[in-house]
């Protein structure tokens, strides 16, 4: 019996210190995220990444996003229509959806799996509208390689490496402001 | 609501994970173990590769619109003249007092400079002015994030109006005989005081009954004037159009369209400033696609005052301006020069017609 209390106690403390080496590494641990301020949209998240399609997608921050029926990120630089007609819009893939809100204004999503991270759309809704697209690795996907091979390529030196616990690097509205 | 969710599932994933490590299991540490690597490794495995090496995306994934970047020269009505070193940091506001005198707004402060660009006076702000006014009789009227204060010629406060409520973000100011109108871009409406301070009314909401079909303002930007023909212009960016209005806020009439082409009013929100000439025709500033057009009384496109070729720090970092704020307010003096508050340069760029 005493043995079994011995036993029981080392896993105790076995587990508690696997619990604090855990949380040390947690701490520690980082992984690759881009500035989106810094991002030049040069296609490269998309060709550049090991996988195949990329980590790297299209978000939407919802309150930048202006809701335009004319969505610069939607469409393309001259639509024959401001519907959803394939021949009006930007994305190759079809990767945004287009949703009527309460007139006059729109909401768009990003389908994930169409995404490839081409930054197509990030360019027309940064030029043109608020820059609620933007592009970020996504880290249910991303394999988190010591050398980030669109890190290693990007012209812009968005790339770099963040905290675990804080993955992404959002934009906002104050700094629209 | 956006794609942060996740972000959370994944971080309740991790919670899970360490709670079952801080079990003792070792079943825990594999998992954690598991977890410190490479969680989508497995799934993904089949599908990784060793970069582009050297492949590029088809002409299909990119965006393309640099052949509107190109002025048509003999659209070009206008040359640039003069250029006023604000000193400021920020730009925010340009307008026209007695005597074309300058004024600028911009940090903390007011500038004054004499219509050949010598600067005669400054005076102080307690906080960042986002619009500017001068009445005829040189009293100064300066939009603030949510209030206006009052100052006069030599730039002594003599009022601070009542806050404008709710999301208030003050975009413009216009001064008349007897009102002064607001642009609040929060709460998309305009506001008409008297030169008291007084609130009167609100105008442009939403209204079917008057055919009134509400601002859009997806930027923070909603610019509005009052001309010599006593109407309230008003910006509807949303919409790519101006539109008039009487003092008691009845439409009256608007122009404007929506087109990448030089005629027309690009991007999901344009103009985002405009000035009108001493004929009553108009001079419009717009984001993006940076330039600055004239029309006629009418709304017909006449011709360029500066096109995007003029604004290189604009057009080379598009992260940089857009909505990021980037000022381009526009004045108009009594001998018809355009003045262009360039907040890329923090210059007030000075464009007269060519002779």
């Amino acid at each position: 019996m005493l043995n079994g209390a011995m036993r029981g106690a080392f896993l105790f403390l076995l587990g508690a210190a696997t619990t604090v080496l855990f949380r040390r590494s947690q701490a520690k641990r980082t992984v690759w995220q881009l500035d989106p301020y810094k991002c030049v949209q040069c296609n490269r998240c998309a060709t550049e990444c090991v996988l195949k399609p990329s980590a790297v997608k299209c978000v939407q921050v919802y309150p930048m996003c202006g809701y335009c029926k004319l969505c610069t990120g939607y469409f393309e630089p001259e639509p024959v229509s401001l519907d959803t007609g394939a021949e009006n819009q930007l994305c190759p893939t079809g990767a945004i959806k287009r949703r009527a809100l309460e007139d006059p204004y729109y909401e768009y999503t990003i389908d994930e799996p169409r995404c490839i991270g081409c930054a197509k759309c990030v360019k027309g809704c940064v030029l043109f509208g608020n820059g609620s697209f933007f592009l970020q690795v996504r880290h249910d996907r991303c394999v988190n390689c010591d050398e980030c091979a669109i890190a290693i390529a990007c012209p812009a030196q968005a790339f770099q490496r963040v905290p675990a616990d804080k993955p992404y690097l959002m934009k906002d509205r104050e700094h629209q402001a | 609501m956006n794609e942060v969710p996740r972000k959370t599932e994944q971080a309740t994933r991790r919670q899970f994970l360490r709670r079952s490590v801080g079990g003792a299991s070792l079943f825990g540490l594999g998992s954690a173990t598991g977890l410190l690597g490479f969680p989508a490794q497995a799934e993904q495995a089949g599908t990784t590769g060793g970069g582009s090496g050297g492949r590029s995306l088809g002409k299909e994934y990119t965006y393309d619109v640099s052949k509107f970047f190109k002025t048509d020269p003999a659209l070009i009505q206008y040359d640039e003249t003069a250029k006023i070193a604000t000193g400021l940091g920020e730009l925010s506001a340009v307008a026209i007092g007695p005597e074309d005198r300058v004024l600028v707004a911009g940090d903390k402060a007011v500038r004054v400079f004499s219509k050949t660009g010598e600067r005669t006076g400054e005076f102080m702000l307690d906080e960042r002015p986002r619009c500017l006014a001068a009445a005829a009789k040189g009293n100064i009227f300066v939009g603030m994030k949510d209030h206006v204060e009052v100052f006069d010629a030599s730039g002594a406060r003599q009022a601070r109006w009542n806050n404008a409520g709710g999301d208030a973000l003050l975009t413009a100011l216009a001064v008349a005989e007897k009102d002064v109108f607001v642009a609040d871009a929060g709460n998309r409406v305009v506001l008409r005081y008297d030169l008291g301070g007084k609130l009167l009314g609100r105008i442009g909401k939403k209204n079917p009954d008057k055919h009134i079909l509400g601002f859009i303002v997806p930027s923070p930007f909603l610019d509005l004037a009052v001309g010599a023909d006593g109407v309230l212009w008003v910006v509807n960016p949303g919409r790519h159009r101006l539109e008039a209005y009487t003092f008691d806020g009845d439409l009256q009439s608007f122009w404007g369209e929506e087109s990448l082409g030089v005629k027309g009013f690009c991007g999901c929100c344009n103009p985002i400033h405009f000035a009108r000439l001493p004929d009553g025709r108009f001079v419009t500033s717009e984001k993006g696609l940076p330039r600055v057009k004239v029309y006629s009384a009418k709304g017909e496109f006449e011709g360029v005052v500066a096109g995007p070729e003029l604004f290189p720090n604009q057009t080379a970092n598009p992260n940089s301006t857009a909505a990021h704020g980037v000022c381009m307010d526009l004045a108009v003096d009594s001998a018809g020069r355009v003045l262009l508050a360039d907040a890329s340069t923090r210059e007030v760029r000075v464009f007269a017609r060519k002779k």
